[in-house]
C-alpha cells in the first residue's frame, strides 16, 4: 500500500512540476513578446513548405531580429524585433532579396 | 492579407516554445529515418531512377542543400544470342551551396554497383563514378503575387576521377538552360542540357564517348497538408528525352553505340519544412538504339533532400 502511495506522490510531483515549467516558460515568452516589436512583411516567390527556411536564416542573422517565421502560403514574414536595437525595413527587404524573393508592403 | 496582433503573437509564441522546437526536431529525425528505411526497402527489391524539378530557381544565399538518391537502371532484351542483362544501382550524393543569390555551386559524387549477366555467368562491380562540379547562374527571376518565373543557366564539368569500371576517363563539359514556373499549386520546369564528352582529351584507348543531349519537362501539382501548411504532397509527371551520339575512334563512329530514349515518368514528392522525400518511375515509352544493343528497361529513383 505504502509503495502505491509513494508512487502516486512521485507521479503527482512530476506532473505539477511539469505544469510549473510550462507556465514559467509561457510567462517568459509572453514577457518577451510584450517587450519586443513584431513586424509583418509581404513576401512573393515562396512556393512550397521548404522555401521559407532560407529566408528565415538570412533574416535571423540581423542583430535586431530575435525571431523570424515565414509562411509560404500566406506569403508573409513575421519578425520579432529587439526594440533596443535599430532595424530599418530596408535591412529586411535586402534579406528577402538575397533569398531570391521579392518584398511586398509592410503589413504591421 | 490582414491578421490581428493576437494571432501573430500566438504564432510567434508557438515559435519560441522550446518544447515545440524539440517536438519539431523529433519529427524531423523520425522522417529522416523513415526516408532511409524506404530507400533501403526499395533497393533490396532491386528497382530505381529520377530528375530535378527546381532547376530554374536558384536557392537563397547561404543555403545548403544535401541531396541523396538511389537510382536503379536496367538493360535487357539482348537482340543477340548472348542473352546479356545489366542492372546498375547508382547512389549520387549532391551538395549544393548558395554562394550568392544569383550563383549556386554544386558537387555530385556517385557510387555505383553494377551486375552484368551473360549466359550463365554473372559479374559484379562496385566503385566511384566521375566527380561532377556545376555552377548555376540566375539569369532572370520574377516573383509576383500570382506567379514565380525563373531562368537559370548552368555549366558543369565532369572530372575523370572515377574508378576504371565506371569513370569515362575524359573531361566532360555540360552547359544547360533551365526554366521554372510556379502559380498557386501548379508548377512546371523545363530544362535542356548538352554534355560534351571528352572536350579536352580522349578516353580509354583513344575512344571518345558520344555527346549527350537531354531535354526534360516536369509538371506538378502541390497539395498542402496540415493547418500550418508546413507539409505538402506533390504528384509529378515528367517527360525525359535523351539523345546520345555514337562513340568515336580516330574520327569514325563505333558500331553498336549511340541511342535515343524517351521516358514518361510519374512521381511523388513529400515536403516537410526543410526535408523532401521524392520518388519517380521512368518508363521508356520509345527508344532507338544504333546497331545491336541492350534495350533500356524501367528506371526508378528514390531521393531525399535536406536544406539548411
Amino acid at each position: 500500500m505504502m509503495r502505491h502511495v509513494f508512487f502516486l506522490l512521485v507521479l503527482l510531483t512530476l506532473f505539477f512540476s511539469g505544469i510549473g515549467c510550462n507556465s514559467v516558460e509561457r510567462d517568459l515568452v509572453v514577457e518577451s513578446i510584450e517587450k519586443s516589436g513584431t513586424r509583418v512583411y509581404e513576401v512573393f516567390g515562396m512556393d512550397c513548405p521548404g522555401c521559407h527556411g532560407g529566408l528565415e536564416k538570412l533574416v535571423k542573422k540581423l542583430p535586431a531580429v530575435q525571431e523570424a517565421e515565414a509562411n509560404w502560403q500566406k506569403k508573409w514574414l513575421v519578425v520579432m524585433v529587439n526594440p533596443e536595437v535599430e532595424l530599418n525595413d530596408e535591412d529586411i527587404y535586402d534579406a528577402i532579396r538575397r533569398a531570391n524573393f521579392t518584398p511586398g508592403k509592410r503589413i504591421k | 492579407m490582414t491578421q490581428s496582433g493576437g494571432q501573430i503573437s500566438h504564432q510567434v509564441s508557438v515559435l519560441n516554445s522550446p518544447s515545440e522546437k524539440l517536438a519539431k526536431m523529433k519529427k524531423l529525425l523520425l522522417m529522416i529515418l523513415a526516408g532511409a528505411a524506404v530507400n533501403a526497402l526499395i533497393l533490396e527489391n532491386a528497382t530505381a531512377g529520377g530528375i530535378s524539378v527546381d532547376a530554374g530557381l536558384t536557392p537563397p544565399e547561404d543555403r545548403w542543400i544535401i541531396r541523396t538518391q538511389a537510382r536503379y537502371m536496367q538493360r535487357k532484351d539482348d537482340p543477340t544470342t548472348m542473352n546479356q542483362e545489366m542492372e546498375t544501382y547508382a547512389f549520387p550524393i549532391v551538395v549544393a551551396y548558395g554562394f550568392r543569390p544569383d550563383l549556386t555551386l554544386m558537387i555530385r559524387q556517385p557510387v555505383k554497383y553494377r551486375k552484368m549477366s551473360m549466359g550463365g555467368s554473372v559479374s559484379r562491380d562496385i566503385g566511384f563514378d566521375d566527380l561532377f562540379v556545376l555552377g548555376k547562374y540566375k539569369l532572370y527571376r520574377r516573383n509576383t503575387r500570382e506567379y514565380t518565373f525563373g531562368i537559370a543557366s548552368t555549366l558543369g564539368v565532369e572530372f575523370p576521377t572515377g574508378d576504371d569500371d565506371f569513370g569515362s576517363e575524359t573531361w566532360d563539359l555540360e552547359p544547360g538552360l533551365f526554366t521554372s514556373w510556379r502559380s498557386g499549386p501548379w508548377a512546371s520546369d523545363f530544362s535542356i542540357a548538352y554534355k560534351w564528352n571528352g572536350f579536352a582529351d580522349r578516353g580509354k584507348n583513344g575512344l571518345n564517348p558520344g555527346n549527350e543531349l537531354s531535354v526534360d519537362l516536369a509538371l506538378a501539382h502541390q497539395f498542402s497538408i496540415g493547418e500550418k501548411a508546413d507539409m505538402s504532397l506533390t504528384p509529378v509527371l515528367e517527360f525525359n528525352y535523351k539523345h546520345i551520339l555514337s562513340d568515336s575512334l580516330s574520327g569514325h563512329n563505333v558500331a553498336n553505340t549511340g541511342e535515343s530514349l524517351f521516358f514518361v515518368s510519374p512521381g511523388l514528392k513529400f515536403t516537410k519544412s526543410s526535408f523532401i522525400l521524392e520518388a519517380l518511375v521512368q518508363f521508356p515509352v520509345w527508344q532507338d538504339q544504333e546497331g545491336s544493343q541492350l534495350k533500356q528497361g524501367t528506371r526508378l529513383i528514390v531521393g531525399t533532400r535536406f536544406m539548411f
